[in-house]
């Protein structure tokens, strides 16, 4: 479905040096560096897959997504997206896909959200019985009734982005690039988008790409992740292969029957928090079961469970390791 | 092609739905822009206090070259500037993005975006102004005369629309253009005179540069059936270059911004 080989973005950027002598200088000749935003990235994905991409900021995941919806020229490299070169934006590859920025808008600010829907319907060349049937799955999905009768500007973030979506899928596209669709949107409208285009990708096939800064989004949504990190792939697989490829620990939680010393703790693995009857303990995951055999038989333990370390927390320490290894090498 | 026109209707549609929206705005609006149109002939009556010929034209003459400024300017400023006033900021917000992904033509879909309905009431000021300039004559104007001024219609609005699509290509370079259309805002002012009253650099500019002889001048005297053929084939080519540089600087801006934005 799509195929991506060798993608490369560079921008020609002007350099502003600081102070008002460089800054006229600057006015006759000036610096340009080049930044590579996207330096050589492969990827293939299937028809209904989902994937998330996931990377610090500026790592190069929008600008991907821009190729790969056409907005942007690749300065090197091949991209195809179901049998269509993004960049000749030609209609027949238009009506297949679709974008949603969670920091963008296209509903009319003035109008209500009805009204975008019916542009986009004659924009889209979307038959009327078509449109009207899809518009109902839509409404009844995202829970819109009468949100699109109102004007955009007096809807909250989360009606207007459920909207957005909406106006993004009535053309019913078979590629959908999320970047950042739940940003700013509190738990339970992120939990419920979620749960929208998990159904809408289950029920129509539809290929997903997402970037998102939830890892919660990522984790619901995407049993495939991409690292991309300063322009470059530095991961495509399963999810939990990275987790602990990342982190080869787990997270042993306790709740005790009374006070236990940090010291008897200590001896079983890394601790992560504790306060009076409850402890987080961290350790390798071939060691967890001793571990618990030897706390179930030295220890008050009322119950306990094992978990993966919080993938925010895994997100940041990959980051930071390759940060390191970049500044080990310059 | 009849997809485009369902497409204009559509367009028109939304922009008729927002001036209902805001129905005071509208009334206000609508005030200030025929009391603008009045304020039109003002400067005719001042010139024309104490002589009777401005470079050959009389005040009834030199009124219809301002009714024809009044009919552009109500085209200039419901029809083309607020679609393209709008793309300024879309470019700087990147809410372009939306343009460009949709399937459709970007420069139509821009251009159309958004029409102030309320100025047909100025197109109807500038009838009042034709018929009152001619009830001064004490004549009709010919048959041939106004087919030759509505052909310069056509040609005056593809020269003022191209004029503001490179106007606003440049906001795809430089950051803010608002000074620019202030500026080109100003210029067009000067086309309420008969061209024949500039001289020199100026009036080789407002000809060739920026054609405002072309769009207001030119369909008056067409009315007042004294333009040579040559003018009139004059401007439909010029009409037609110009409708051409625009739609290909457009293409290129649209080039440098899917290779440039982020």
């Amino acid at each position: 479905m799509i195929s991506v080989r060798g993608l490369k973005k560079y921008y020609r950027v002007h350099q502003r040096p600081p102070g008002l002598k460089a800054a006229l200088g600057a006015l006759f000749h000036r610096p340009h560096v080049t930044v590579k935003a996207v330096d050589g990235i492969s990827f293939d994905i299937r028809p209904g897959e989902r994937v998330g991409f996931l990377g610090p900021n500026g790592a190069g995941k929008t600008t991907t997504l821009k190729v790969l919806s056409g907005l942007l020229h690749p300065s090197g490299g091949e991209v195809s997206v179901d049998g269509h070169l993004p960049r000749r934006r030609e209609d027949a590859f238009l009506k297949k896909i679709m974008l949603v920025m969670g920091q963008k808008q296209q509903l009319l600010w003035d109008l209500p959200p009805a009204e975008t829907f019916e542009l986009n319907r004659a924009i889209y060349d979307v038959p009327r019985e078509q449109y009207r049937r899809t518009l109902e799955e839509l409404t009844s999905l995202l829970g819109l009734g009468e949100l699109v009768q109102k004007p955009t500007r007096q809807l909250s973030l989360g009606e207007r982005m459920r909207c957005e979506l909406a106006a993004a899928l009535i053309h019913k596209p078979k590629v959908l690039f999320l970047d950042e669709p739940t940003i700013g949107l509190d738990v339970s409208m992120q939990a419920a988008m979620r749960d929208f285009i998990k159904r809408y990708n289950e029920q129509h096939g539809a290929t997903l790409i997402l970037t998102s800064h939830y890892m919660d989004d990522v984790a619901a949504l995407c049993p495939r992740v991409i690292v991309i990190d300063k322009g470059v792939l530095s991961y495509d697989g399963a999810l939990d292969e990275l987790v602990r490829h990342v982190r080869p620990e787990k997270r042993v939680v306790f709740r005790f029957a009374r006070e236990v010393p940090q010291i008897a703790l200590a001896e079983l693995g890394k601790v992560v928090s504790v306060d009076s009857v409850s402890a987080v303990l961290q350790v390798r995951t071939e060691a967890v079961n001793s571990t618990v055999t030897r706390a179930l038989s030295t220890l008050p333990v009322l119950d306990l469970t094992v978990e993966n370390p919080p993938l925010e927390e895994v997100m940041s320490e990959l980051f930071s390791r390759s940060r390191a290894a970049a500044e080990a090498a310059s | 092609m009849s997809r485009y026109l369902r497409l204009l209707l559509v367009q028109l549609r939304a922009s008729a739905l927002l001036a209902v929206q805001y129905r005071s705005d509208f009334f206000i609006d609508g005030v200030i822009s025929l009391f603008w149109t009045a304020t039109a002939i003002v400067p005719l009556l001042v010139v024309f206090q104490d002589r009777a010929l401005l470079q050959d034209w009389s005040m009834a003459e030199a009124m219809v070259v301002t009714g024809w400024f009044v009919f552009l300017n109500a085209i200039l400023e419901g029809g083309i500037n607020p679609g393209l006033q709008a793309v300024v900021e879309q470019i700087r917000k990147g809410t372009l993005d939306f343009v460009l992904l949709k399937p459709a033509d970007s420069q139509f879909l821009v251009s159309t975006s958004r029409f102030q309905l309320w100025r047909v009431s100025n197109l109807l000021a500038a009838a009042a102004i034709f018929i009152f300039a001619f009830h001064r004559m004490g004549r009709l104007p010919s048959l041939g005369g106004i087919l030759a001024s509505a052909l310069l219609l056509v040609a005056a609005t593809a020269v003022l629309y191209s004029l503001w699509i490179l106007t606003v290509s440049a906001a795809f370079f430089v950051v803010k253009v608002d000074n620019l259309t202030y500026l080109f805002g100003s210029i067009f002012d000067a086309a309420r005179w008969p061209a024949t009253v500039f001289r020199g650099v100026v009036r080789f500019v407002f000809t060739f540069v920026i054609p405002l002889a072309l769009m207001t001048t030119y369909p008056a005297e067409a009315l007042l059936g004294r333009l040579e053929a040559s003018k009139l084939l004059f401007s439909l080519l010029g009409a037609a270059a110009f409708t051409a540089l625009a739609r290909w600087v457009w293409m290129r801006s649209i080039a440098h911004y899917t290779s440039a934005s982020s």
